[in-house]
């Protein structure tokens, strides 16, 4: 009984055993990677981008006019700027919209919103890119900026997690990665690489 | 005898400029083939060549000369429509126009029995220049009897020339100086040597020695000076595009039965196209409005195609999209087409997991619904600022992606399109520098300044960038920027 008690403890506290960080994790699911301040969601996210490119998957990224990825260092990483679909869509609604057609082909790998603070979707078009996402087994990403106490986008979220920059060991800076929500493996498993910083940050 | 005319539009990229950007007339203006410090200047008007820039500097040092200089660059697509316009307007002169492939601004023009319908051919000519003044092109238009001949005299003339003999035309001919032909500079210079400068002296040379010494291009232009090689008018024969129109009897507000009518006239646009070999590479729908005047709207499949479903769910995509804000009294169906490749050998090839034909059909879906600019591509350019090292384009079709190995993972930075700017530094700060306000805390760490300056040419620019964190971790990428004296948020890193 008490050995029992002792498994339910460790249950509790967060696994550091490190899980992968690859495409395979998310194909086919609905996902949130979100970040705060020190948030490293977009450097995740592209490294899931080039694997996609790796494996001959079409990726496409929507997001808003008014910021988005820099380029060069986006081709820095080895991805192919060329093929990377970039869909400009106004607010959270238009990027479903978009984002519904693109997964309905079946002809996307992955499928990355970038939707910064404007997360509102509704239910109705979680319900429906989580399905085609399933169906044609695309990972289908929504980049948020939020703390990781806030709620996820909605129960339809498959995994969640946030990224965030951790420490630094120059010129090499720790970008960490907890699961905070898996409906498949469970929550609090972490992840964490080291990245060089942009020209100019060490 | 048959008539020709050859019509020379001088400098057609500087006219191009200077009908772009009518409140540069009377300034140095120049056409440049790269707006950057080394690019070439290619075409200098008057106000520019009497401030001594001439063609073949570089932009710089053109700039140096006048600081008034206006230049641009006038790209070879914007060319070429203007070509295409000026050959349309030209039919309405003469039933057969052959512009020049090699200088764009030359054209031919037929011009065998007009003198009855015109009155006599100046009065033709006259008109084709008044014409194409009335739309800002300043022309030459000689009206001769060969083809070269009436070049080589458009080329040295001004304004409008008729010439009623063949030995007229001839012996106009002898006093055209060689300079103003298109020739290779060193055969130019090599025969400037011999003091042969005008048509005249260089016929007077053997042709058989031309050919030896200087090679076919130089004997090809004696045979044609000497009217022993005369070439045919070769014009143009345009296929009149396949269009629909639709006059309605009463104002249309309904976009379901619009989608209707737009049903039945395109499976015939498209089975006219079928019958010429082409396919639908672009339809333009041309909407005439009751009080609203004109709209266009324009859908792009994915490839060139023939499938009218496809091309109906993109139309219907696209006005849902934009609901009709007034009755539709009248609709065009405008078809551009391609010849389709052939494509059967792709067939044997090895077939991705993913369908990159369906994701073209998904971006053409995606165009459809939220506008024409929004699927792009990022370019990498040359530009030293941050918001010049790439550029956003069009995608018109997802090829497969061809990535680099990684070598070092990176982390990767958000761009803000309009830097952000941020309240004034104060002089003391016994808090910290706090950029975004109390929650963020005060900056802990700043890397720089890297200095971008320049712009010179154009607009001076000063910037200093840093990499400022936060206590709470955020990683701000901003500048100083000396012109403006104030402080901005680039980006952030992600």
């Amino acid at each position: 009984m008490k050995a029992a008690f002792s498994d339910l403890q460790r249950g509790l506290e967060p696994s550091r055993t490190p899980v992968s960080w690859g495409l395979a994790t998310f194909r086919g699911r609905f996902a949130e990677i979100s970040g705060g301040e020190a948030t490293a969601a977009l450097t995740l996210t592209m490294s899931l981008v080039a694997e996609a490119q790796q494996c001959e998957e079409p990726v496409a990224w929507v997001t808003g006019r008014d910021s988005g990825f820099f380029p060069p260092d986006v081709a820095a990483v080895g991805i192919d700027l060329s093929a990377l679909a970039v869909v400009w869509a106004q607010g959270a609604l238009e990027a479903a919209r978009a984002a519904d057609l693109l997964l309905r082909s079946g002809a996307f790998g992955l499928v990355v919103l970038d939707l910064g603070t404007d997360d509102d979707l509704p239910l109705a078009a979680q319900t429906r890119l989580a399905a085609l996402a399933k169906k044609h087994e695309t990972a289908l990403l929504c980049l948020t900026r939020k703390e990781r106490e806030r709620p996820s986008l909605g129960s339809l979220i498959s995994l969640r997690a946030d990224a965030s920059r951790t420490g630094r060991a120059p010129p090499l800076f720790r970008c960490e990665t907890r699961i905070l929500k898996d409906k498949r493996q469970g929550p609090g498993r972490t992840f964490a690489e080291l990245c060089h910083g942009p020209d100019g940050l060490s | 005898m048959d008539r020709m005319a050859c019509l020379d539009l001088p400098a057609f990229p500087l006219q191009l400029l200077l009908r772009q950007h009518p409140e540069w007339r009377g300034y140095p203006v120049a056409v440049v083939d790269s707006d950057q410090p080394r690019g070439i200047v290619l075409w200098v008007n008057a106000p520019a060549r009497d401030a001594r820039i001439l063609s073949g500097m570089s932009f710089a040092a053109a700039l140096s000369l006048s600081g008034d200089l206006r230049a641009a660059q006038v790209p070879e697509a914007q060319i070429d429509r203007a070509v295409a316009a000026v050959s349309r307007r030209l039919r309405e002169h003469s039933p057969h126009v052959e512009p020049s492939e090699e200088e764009p601004g030359v054209f031919w023009l037929d011009a065998s029995g007009l003198e009855p319908l015109y009155g006599s051919l100046d009065a033709w000519a006259a008109g084709i220049e008044t014409d194409l003044s009335a739309i800002g092109l300043s022309a030459v238009v000689v009206v001769g009897f060969r083809r070269f001949a009436t070049y080589a005299l458009a080329k040295s003339g001004q304004g409008v020339r008729v010439l009623h003999e063949a030995e007229q035309e001839q012996g106009a001919l002898q006093d055209v100086p060689l300079e103003r032909l298109a020739i290779a500079p060193g055969i130019r210079d090599a025969l400037a040597k011999l003091g042969v400068h005008s048509l005249g002296e260089f016929l007077r040379l053997p042709s058989e020695g031309i050919r030896r010494r200087y090679g076919k291009a130089a004997f090809d232009l004696h045979r044609m000076a000497s009217g022993e090689l005369n070439l045919p008018l070769q014009p143009e024969r345009p296929v009149a595009p396949v269009t629909a129109r639709l006059i309605l009897d009463r104002p249309e507000t309904d976009v379901e039965r619009l989608m209707y009518l737009i049903e039945t006239r395109l499976p015939p646009l498209l089975d006219a196209l079928g019958e010429r070999g082409q396919a639908l590479e672009e339809l333009r729908l041309l909407f005439r409005f009751e009080r609203l005047g004109e709209h266009k709207e324009r859908i792009r499949p994915a490839a060139p195609t023939l499938d009218a479903r496809q091309i109906l769910e993109l139309i219907r995509l696209r006005l849902s999209a934009a609901r009709l804000p007034d009755g539709v009294e009248e609709l065009h169906l405008l078809t551009r087409a391609v010849s389709p490749e052939q494509r059967q050998l792709e067939l044997l090839a090895a077939r991705p997991r993913r369908d990159l034909e369906a994701a073209n059909r998904a971006l053409a879906r995606v165009r459809a619904a939220l506008g024409d600019q929004s699927v792009v591509q990022a370019r990498l350019s040359s530009g030293h600022l941050p918001e010049n090292s790439f550029a956003w384009e069009p995608l018109s079709r997802l090829e497969p992606a061809r990535p680099r190995m990684r070598l070092q993972r990176r982390l990767v930075r958000r761009l803000y399109r309009r830097p952000i700017p941020l309240p004034p530094r104060p002089r003391h700060e016994p808090d910290g520098w706090m950029l975004h306000g109390l929650e963020q805390g005060p900056v802990t760490r700043v890397w720089g300044p890297y200095v971008v300056a320049g712009g010179w040419w154009v607009r001076a620019l000063h910037r200093e960038y840093h990499f400022a964190e936060t206590r709470k971790g955020e990683l701000l990428w901003v500048f100083y920027d000396r012109v403006r004296r104030g402080w901005f948020v680039h980006g952030r890193v992600e």
